[in-house]
């Protein structure tokens, strides 16, 4: 995870993804709600990133290029992204002690991305990978 | 009347005009419960074998056979699935001795299962619209995931002792890491926490109604919420996984301050689970074997973690998942495992593990194209019809043909 801003991410679902997820996972509606992570302004500024532009989120687990957008509220070191394919490449797979899988938090190095947003095909060739 | 399986809320007051066999002009039905019926046209499931498309007969012939040449299967998803369906599912797993585990494992459950234990108390959304004059949103936006549960149920309706609704006779306080749609409608009454601060919030505020000054930066802001909760006549309590995530298992904190209240008035617990019948599955599972998640019906019934699907990935040889996505949801690292699992998805729409399954086994919608039952978050059974045909089977009628193969 070297290089790029440290966050601390939080996933969600939003009502305008929920509707996207409803009309199909290969649609380009999904991934344009999905494919997205909200930024405080002055985590965006520091990194040169505007908002519609790629970012580049990496953790040990794995890392996408997804569109940055800006948060209406400051939480600098914060950013909040849909609970979707994109965040769960980003996820730990370890099952902590407690036996639960933390699905909602996590460390991420965000940077700005070059290249287009990942695909949803490109996610799944990674899964399939072997 | 139709009904929307589009969320766990189940809501039955769907006016659906027909066209022909085909759904023609509704009304009430949420921007995500229109989505849902309009997905009877797109992306649907088709019956494959090994890539080929097969017909329906041989899709079921071939998952019945993958699963009993199996040592050690595992049934997974379920919470998209009609009543029917999961007890059918549970027997399934009874006779071929696998593990049966769902979302619930990763999300929700543990409440889930203290809520059927007992051990927290709740009620029905219809004493909310009666009753409640303080509902609490804790990590939860049903303003996002159950679109209508303030409009119907837990904020703007008048009820039998609410009939100023919203406007003076309830109060809306939100806990969350964000300011979400729903935080939004509460205004003054959102709590902003830290991400992870769940459990200092419980303290602080039991700490409140107990009087004593709680350890917050706006120890006045707390004292006041303490006071407001102290007036409270009926308050429910709708978590999500915010919540859940952020106390990572460990209710303690939760249930005392969930007791602390009840001491005051009544306090009742309702989670905000997320497909239709989440809630159906946990109380199948738990009236079976006194848990939610994570069962095995290897020797008996034996219950633990390691029978969830993040830690049975590692031995199992099959695995069956019905009306779910967990290759969606899963960190990348163990939907990898489960891409490596010889699999049958059995559901009404492709998705990402359906792709990666060697047999898939379609099934009609349902409460649109199939009748069933499945239990509402509250825990209310709502039973529902077809509304339109269809060429495939019912879920439960899939399961059933499975077995036979068995």
């Amino acid at each position: 995870m070297a290089g790029g801003r440290e966050l601390t991410v939080i996933t969600y679902r939003g009502i305008f993804q929920e509707v996207e997820e409803a009309r199909g996972m290969y649609s380009d509606g999904y991934r344009d709600q999905s494919a997205v992570v909200a930024l405080d302004g002055r985590d965006m500024k520091e990194m040169g990133v505007e908002a519609g532009e790629p970012v580049r989120l990496a953790t040990a687990s794995g890392d996408v290029v997804v569109a940055a957008k800006l948060s209406e509220e400051d939480h600098p070191g914060v950013a909040f992204m849909p609970a979707s394919p994109w965040s769960a490449q980003l996820l730990s797979g370890d099952v902590g002690e407690d036996g639960f899988l933390e699905l909602k938090r996590f460390a991420a190095r965000a940077s700005p991305g070059e290249g287009e947003v990942t695909t949803i095909g490109e996610i799944e060739a990674g899964i399939k990978a072997p | 009347m139709g009904l929307c399986t589009g969320c766990s809320l189940l809501c039955d007051d769907i006016v659906v005009e027909l066209d022909g066999d085909k759904i023609g002009k509704t009304m009430n039905l949420c921007r995500k419960g229109h989505a849902h019926y309009n997905s009877l046209g797109s992306e649907r499931l088709t019956p494959s074998v090994g890539g080929s498309q097969v017909g329906i007969e041989d899709a079921a012939r071939a998952a019945g056979e993958l699963l009993a040449g199996a040592e050690n299967p595992l049934l997974f998803g379920w919470e998209g699935s009609t009543l029917e369906a999961q007890r059918a599912g549970v027997d399934l797993a009874k006779k071929l001795g696998s593990a049966i585990d769902g979302p619930s494992s990763y999300s929700q459950g543990m409440i889930a299962e203290k809520i059927l234990a007992g051990e927290i108390p709740t009620c029905t959304f219809d004493d909310v619209r009666n009753f409640a004059d303080v509902s609490i949103y804790w990590g939860d936006d049903p303003s996002s995931s159950h679109p209508r549960h303030m409009s119907r149920f837990s904020y703007f309706p008048r009820g039998e002792k609410r009939q100023k609704g919203y406007e003076e006779d309830r109060e809306a306080i939100v806990i969350d890491v964000r300011k979400s749609p729903t935080a939004q409608i509460a205004a003054d009454g959102f709590f902003k926490i830290s991400p992870g601060g769940d459990g200092a919030f419980i303290e602080a505020l039991t700490a409140a109604l107990a009087g004593k000054i709680p350890k917050v930066e706006d120890k006045k802001r707390m004292l006041n919420l303490a006071t407001k909760l102290r007036k409270a006549k009926f308050g429910a309590i709708f978590t999500g996984l915010g919540l859940a995530h952020s106390l990572r298992g460990d209710l303690s904190g939760f249930t005392a301050l969930v007791g602390k209240l009840n001491e005051l008035a009544r306090f009742s617990v309702i989670p905000s689970l997320g497909d239709y019948n989440t809630r159906g599955f946990n109380q199948t599972l738990f009236d079976e074997t006194g848990h939610v998640d994570a069962v095995s019906f290897k020797d008996g019934v034996s219950y633990g973690r390691k029978f969830g699907i993040a830690r049975f990935l590692d031995s199992c040889d099959a695995v069956m998942v019905v009306g779910s996505d967990p290759a969606a949801v899963l960190p990348a690292a163990l939907a990898r495992k489960l891409a490596k699992v010889p699999m049958v998805a059995v559901g009404s729409h492709r998705t990402i593990t359906s792709g990666l399954a060697r047999v898939s086994v379609p099934t009609a919608v349902a409460g649109l194209e199939a009748g069933g039952a499945g239990l509402r978050t509250d825990g209310v059974k709502v039973e529902f019809d077809r509304l339109v045909g269809s060429v495939h089977l019912s879920d439960a009628d899939v399961i059933r043909r499975i077995m036979e193969e068995v």
